[in-house]
């Protein structure tokens, strides 16, 4: 209904505005795109499928290394309040840094394989994780944590049967951001020279040729929020299979 | 093991703040002896939960000595000597009932024999055996303290700490589960001490009532309950039963008579 909603805002602006299709194609003159025959002689949407496998690769790589640092800085943190002083304003800093200034520098480092895209992915993931899980494992009901006390449970007790299991739906609050940030750090990870495979070729090339076949470029980004919308569920539908004890369903 | 279960000596307790120093506890001397059920009542403020903090080795004393099952509070803790349930069942959302209740067993590294069966007898015993499976947040309230007693006898422990575990239940749900808490009490062997604001349910309740003044707490007096037991609903209706309410109640009432600036009765 959303969609129908939109298609029908498109059209319907591009027509009482006479908005020229070299800035806003027609949905068909999109779809149409899909089918077109590439420079290698295969249909365009086959190429496009090849590419999207590459960026979700990478994300998903991206997604996992940077939630596994994210994790281990959030338990430290929680564990020594003292490396928390130390070390937050440093990840918050790196934050500050415009991912687009950095992905060079990475691809120069780590070279163009798949590796510096999912490193820049990492980049982008481990942020959310680190201060949500943080905060989710310091935010515990004290009466639950006198009740720990009252049972002379050791600090790991507490940790592993207190601590983390309240915090995983905070975990999941930030992997679900970070979902659709790694999808992003992958495609701008292969937007340096020198990559050939991946969305954000697709979306270099789209936007070099833009004159000639605008629909092009557009869609490309239409695959590109594609994957970060599949890969945002796909973390939504393991949350649903593992916070198994929540009695609403958050939509969010 | 003879000797008192609680022993508390000039027990008190102050805490400080930006606002200033508070003492919430004057000097508080109680024995409690084995299979007592022991009531503390008394207006807010005045320290039964701080006290009942300390017997649980959950808050220290800035003065006075206590000894717990013949040990320090702090060993009798790690003993695991007691079992507390607190006002808000405090249940892990992400645990069923009967693992909720298997967490004290877990904890202390108990046989796996122990820690399924144990569960299991302690969740009939309360009358919960059908909703084991079940999820914290599909019980009602009061069936959610249920389980919270449930757990706080699972070790078989020596003493039973409760602070104001009905308090927030409705009046006939209070009631009935004042029944169960008796029957349960009986079964279990285990000393109990109880604070609560209900002047009906200490005396209902108790061998004997300990009636403390506001803020500084310190003990105003102790009335024992002299009703027979098992105690039965009926005996809410019982002359006798009025008159330890009537005792009870005027001396709170002078307490706070006297903690206003003695006016008028």
């Amino acid at each position: 209904m959303v969609l129908a909603a939109i298609a029908a805002a498109w059209e319907g602006g591009k027509a009482l505005f006479a908005i020229p299709s070299y800035q806003l194609p027609h949905l068909y003159e999109i779809g149409a795109d899909f089918f077109r025959t590439g420079a290698g002689g295969e249909p365009w949407f086959l190429i496009m499928a090849v590419n999207a496998g590459y960026t979700a690769l990478e994300s998903v790589i991206g997604f996992a290394l940077g939630s596994a640092i994210g994790l281990v800085l959030a338990v430290s943190f929680a564990h020594s309040r003292l490396l928390e002083r130390g070390l937050l304003p440093w990840v918050v800093a790196s934050q500050t840094v415009p991912v687009l200034a950095i992905a060079p520098m990475v691809v120069v480092w780590l070279g163009t394989s798949w590796f510096s895209k999912a490193v820049i992915a990492a980049y982008l993931t481990f942020f959310p994780v680190t201060v949500n899980m943080a905060r989710g494992l310091r935010a515990v009901d004290a009466d639950a944590l006198a009740l720990m006390r009252a049972m002379a449970a050791t600090s790991r007790q507490i940790f592993l049967r207190l601590r983390f299991p309240s915090s995983l739906p905070y975990l999941f609050t930030a992997l679900r951001i970070s979902a659709t940030a790694s999808v992003i750090g992958a495609i701008v990870g292969e937007l340096p020279v020198g990559s050939r495979f991946g969305m954000g070729v697709v979306i270099i090339n789209a936007a070099q040729y833009y004159n000639w076949r605008p629909a092009n470029l557009w869609a490309a980004i239409l695959v590109s929020s594609l994957i970060g919308i599949a890969f945002y569920h796909a973390v939504a539908l393991a949350e649903r299979c593992t916070l198994t004890w929540r009695p609403s369903r958050a939509a969010l | 093991m003879t000797g008192p279960v609680i022993e508390a000596v000039g027990i008190a307790r102050t805490f400080g703040s930006r606002g200033g120093v508070t003492e919430a506890l004057r000097s508080v001397s109680l024995s409690v002896a084995r299979g007592e059920f022991i009531s503390i009542i008394g207006p807010s403020g005045c320290g039964k939960s701080t006290f009942l903090g300390i017997v649980g080795d959950l808050v220290e004393p800035t003065a006075g000595t206590i000894r717990v099952n013949g040990k320090t509070a702090r060993q009798a803790r790690l003993d695991r000597d007691y079992g507390i349930v607190f006002q808000t069942p405090v249940l892990y959302d992400w645990r069923t009932v009967i693992e909720n209740v298997r967490l004290p067993l877990e904890l202390a590294g108990r046989a796996r024999g122990e820690r399924q069966e144990r569960p299991r007898a302690l969740l009939r015993l309360v009358g919960l055996e059908g909703f084991r499976d079940h999820y914290p947040w599909q019980l009602s309230g009061g069936m959610q303290q249920r389980v919270s007693i449930a757990r706080a006898l699972a070790l078989h422990p020596a003493l039973l700490l409760m602070d104001e575990p009905f308090g927030a239940l409705d009046e006939m749900t209070r009631d009935r589960l004042n029944l169960e808490l008796l029957r349960i009490w009986s079964e279990s062997s285990a000393t109990a001490l109880f604070v609560t604001h209900s002047i009906a349910e200490a005396v209902f309740l108790s061998t004997r009532v300990v009636v403390m003044s506001p803020r500084p707490g310190a003990i105003e007096r102790i009335v024992p309950i002299d009703l027979p037991r098992p105690r039965t609903d009926k005996m809410r209706s019982d002359p006798r039963f009025f008159e330890l309410i009537t005792a009870v109640r005027e001396s709170l009432r002078e307490d706070a008579a006297l903690a206003v600036g003695g006016g008028s009765a």
